[in-house]
């Protein structure tokens, strides 16, 4: 079975991943995901690729780190992180994430926790390639 | 040695994603912060994170080893 968190260019099996989680427990309740996906439209500009450069050795250690916390934060049952790094078009996948609780709420709010935490503590970096040229990306609020 | 990495538009100024520094007892990351910010002021206006050893570290009198490696970062745009 896949490592619960991964960084790797290919592309990842929603349904695989949900497998894997719910492998782990019959105590699930609830399993809520986010799915992050590459726009063909950014800061008034079309978008053709974006491509991905990440510090991979601290960037997997953050995402396990970050793991664990929604888990012990939340009370988890579990939870998976999966992130691309690559050059992806628009409407491809880029990141996954899902946690599963006993219960609802517990679920969207780990799962939203860490997409947030993601995007502000794992070093990852976007490009994205435009007609006018490339331009690295400037964080989103 | 010291081994110094650059990611993503830091990369892009130095034109370089790795160099190492001769290591000298004693050494600091704000020698090194200082010595490589001189000569690439571009690239290091745009360092927000600098991590030793894959640990973030804020503290620039932080004394370095033989063998460390150090990331200069800018802010993360992943997901």
């Amino acid at each position: 079975m896949s490592a619960p968190v991964r960084i790797q260019e290919a592309d990842f099996s929603q349904d695989e991943e949900i497998a894997a989680l719910k492998a782990g427990s019959k105590r699930m309740g609830g399993i809520a995901t986010f799915l992050g996906c590459a726009r063909d439209f950014s800061e008034g500009r079309d978008v053709h690729e974006i491509s991905f450069e990440a510090y991979g050795s601290m960037a997997l250690a953050e995402m396990n780190k970050l793991r664990n916390e929604a888990i012990e934060k939340f009370s988890l049952l579990d939870a998976r992180i999966v992130h691309r790094v690559t050059t992806v078009r628009a409407g491809d996948n880029i990141v996954f994430i899902a946690a599963a609780a006993e219960h609802r709420a517990a679920a969207f709010d780990g799962c939203r926790w860490m997409i947030d935490e993601l995007k502000q503590r794992v070093p990852i970096w976007k490009k994205e390639i435009t007609p006018q040229g490339e331009s690295w990306v400037t964080p989103h609020p | 040695m010291i081994k110094v990495l650059f990611f993503g538009p830091i990369a892009d100024r130095v034109e370089s994603r790795e160099m190492q520094l001769e290591f000298t007892p004693g050494m600091t990351l704000h020698d090194v912060v200082s010595h490589l910010g001189m000569q690439y002021p571009g690239a290091f206006g745009l360092v927000s994170f600098i991590a030793v050893n894959q640990t973030q570290v804020h503290d620039k009198q932080t004394l370095l080893h033989d063998g460390d490696e150090i990331a200069f970062m800018a802010k993360f745009s992943g997901g």
